[in-house]
């Protein structure tokens, strides 16, 4: 870097950053975008499950008789409740997390043969640790969100023109087209970015950045959560008290749900036992502060309420006001488009960028006849396999989830390793391909397999379409895929054409 | 490229410890209880780092590029003031 003005500075800066981490934000923008609609995403992967009207009461008793019949001596039981986003019913013993989960029905409460699947949850957990182990990948994303945070604002400085730049769109154009598509998504939906990237650092910002809690409380997190919120009553290990009748759950939900609205689930601690709690947990989205650990807490055995959702001070609200703005768990289905919506459009601003970077670069390359260079070959093959590949391994999952067949052993670790194979084999192929034909290629693929989807899964689920979750789903994906494939159709026509008075080479250049 | 190398490292971890120490300084002197004090500190930290980010890019040499770490050692002092007394006896 020679001395150079802050424009220049801010320029090389978001260059750089933007090509260096653009690929892992890529990544963290598109699954986060499915992340949106991840337990819908759920539902479509577990076709067996099917949408009833049954009463959150019958629904949990049913779920509390099973428990009792085959798990009476766990320690702990959750019981997932039927929603309006998830209609499956499921119990687990032991661990929320880590216990032994089964699908019911919720009209009998007989078990279901429900097919393993990584389901939404997956992208979900992706978005935030790219699949690295837990720590690593908190730590990994919140460095790409920090350094994105900082690329945005670079980006602010160097289009001192925002307000004429947002105007400005030349189609058919090449690299000034990919550059003023970058502009006018970039500054149309800046709110959302920075408003995205700020509350997912915020969501971590005690993990990445303990200073005040080290400096207050030298480090103990339990101690600020007790001060700030307040803990409600719960069990350590095993329980020793003497056995005791678990109290009826229907009143003690009637009673919650008057008191927070809609229900998600309900975890009984130490059930059958004189000592046991039951906490109701409602759905999250009653209002746009994450409720998140926000339950009411009942004595097991007379029913007794013994906590009830806590109120919060400002402090704490704004924190919790920040996280739900990152959860989009408000505001209903409207809102979760719109997130969806703005994620996908967020998704394509980096791409474009990332486009531009090497369309930019191959011109120069070319006048200095380096265009075979392998750093240049390098970061076109990586964009291909980042952008057209993983979107290809994602609409691919869904492929996988209804091809492989449902009584595999471990089949939702199977689904997860050809998502990765999947994802692998298209930087191969992004690398073996002339650059053009790869790009084609994939997104083409890409398109086909959204398309396809609704046709998939004619053949292979019975009554595909009787469950508008799912038949929404398939839509959306359709309409996905025409976008795709009209990209497709775009790349392929401008690499036909050589505009006149071009190199043949040149006029290439200006698409991909 | 060993300019490039030391900027981004004034970025990522001078403005890690400049944030960090800021963060802690300012927790310890708001008027406001503790709860308040940690959280009106630590929700704007990130808009700091990323101001400290920018700066290490915008300084004029590769030196001023790391202006936040002697910063941060009065703000750290500031910050963990009583966990230096008790260390200290």
């Amino acid at each position: 870097m020679k001395k150079q003005t802050l424009t220049q500075a801010m320029a090389w800066l978001h260059t750089w950053s933007g090509l260096l981490f653009g690929w892992p934000l890529f990544a963290i923008f598109l699954t986060g975008s499915l992340a949106v609609f991840d337990q819908e995403i759920d539902h479509w992967m577990q076709p067996e499950v099917q949408r009833q009207d049954v009463p959150v009461a019958l629904a949990a008793e049913h779920a509390v008789a099973y428990l009792q019949r085959h798990h009476a001596d766990a320690g702990a039981w959750n019981i997932a409740l039927p929603s309006e986003r998830d209609p499956g019913l499921r119990v687990t013993a032991g661990d929320r997390r880590r216990g032994i989960s089964t699908d019911l029905d919720p009209r009998t409460g007989e078990p279901l043969k429900v097919r393993e699947a990584a389901g939404g949850s997956f992208f979900f957990h992706f978005h935030y640790t790219l699949n690295l182990p837990r720590q690593i990948g908190i730590w990994v994303v919140g460095l790409v969100a920090l350094v994105t945070l900082a690329t945005l604002v670079s980006g602010i400085i160097i289009h001192k023109k925002l307000f004429k730049e947002f105007f400005t769109f030349r189609p058919n154009k090449g690299q000034r087209s990919w550059l003023d598509f970058h502009n006018a998504s970039g500054v149309l939906l800046m709110p959302f970015h920075l408003m995205i990237v700020y509350t997912g650092l915020v969501i971590f910002g005690l993990i990445y950045l303990p200073a005040a809690l080290h400096a207050l409380y030298d480090g103990d997190f339990e101690a600020f959560y007790q001060e700030a919120i307040g803990e409600a009553p719960h069990h350590h290990g095993p329980s020793r008290a003497p056995l005791a009748t678990l109290v009826a759950l229907g009143p003690l939900l009637a009673q919650a749900e008057e008191r927070m609205g809609p229900l998600s689930a309900v975890s009984i601690s130490h059930p059958g036992r004189s000592d046991a709690l039951v906490e109701v947990r409602r759905v999250l989205g009653n209002r746009i502060a994450l409720s998140k650990g926000h339950n009411m807490v009942f004595d097991g055995v007379s029913g007794k309420l013994l906590a009830g959702p806590p109120e919060l001070r400002p402090s704490v609200l704004t924190q919790r006001v920040m996280f739900g703005l990152h959860f989009a768990q408000f505001g209903g289905y409207p809102m979760r488009w719109l997130y969806f919506f703005c994620g996908l459009v967020g998704s394509a601003m980096i791409a474009s960028g990332l486009v531009l970077f090497t369309v930019k670069r191959r011109r120069k390359y070319l006048v200095e006849g380096r265009a075979g260079d392998f750093g240049h070959r390098l970061i076109e093959g990586l964009n291909v396999a980042v952008i057209a590949g993983l979107t290809l391994a994602c609409i691919g999952l869904f492929w996988i989830n209804r091809v492989l067949p449902v009584e595999l052993a471990q089949r939702a670790g199977w689904e997860l390793r050809l998502f990765f194979a999947l994802w692998a084999l298209t930087l191969l192929h992004g690398w073996w391909r002339p650059h053009l034909q790869a790009w084609r290629e994939q997104l083409g693929l890409a398109a086909l397999l959204c398309l396809g989807l609704p046709l998939l899964s004619a053949l292979t689920v019975d009554h595909p379409w009787d469950d508008r979750t799912r038949l929404l789903l398939e839509a959306t994906s359709v309409i996905c895929g025409a976008l795709l494939a009209w990209t497709t159709w775009r790349i392929g026509r401008r690499a036909e054409q050589p505009a006149p008075r071009r190199h043949k080479a040149s006029a290439a250049l200006e698409v991909n | 490229m060993r300019a490039v190398f030391s900027r981004a490292m004034a970025a990522l971890l001078g403005g890690y410890a400049f944030t960090y120490a800021f963060t802690a300084c300012l927790a310890r002197l708001l008027p406001l209880d503790r709860v308040d004090s940690l959280l009106v500190a630590s929700l704007p930290a990130f808009v700091v780092y990323a101001l400290a980010v920018l700066w290490a890019f915008a300084a004029r040499d590769a030196w001023r590029a790391w202006l936040g770490v002697p910063l941060a050692l009065p703000l750290a002092l500031i910050g963990f003031w009583p966990q230096l007394l008790e260390h200290l006896g």
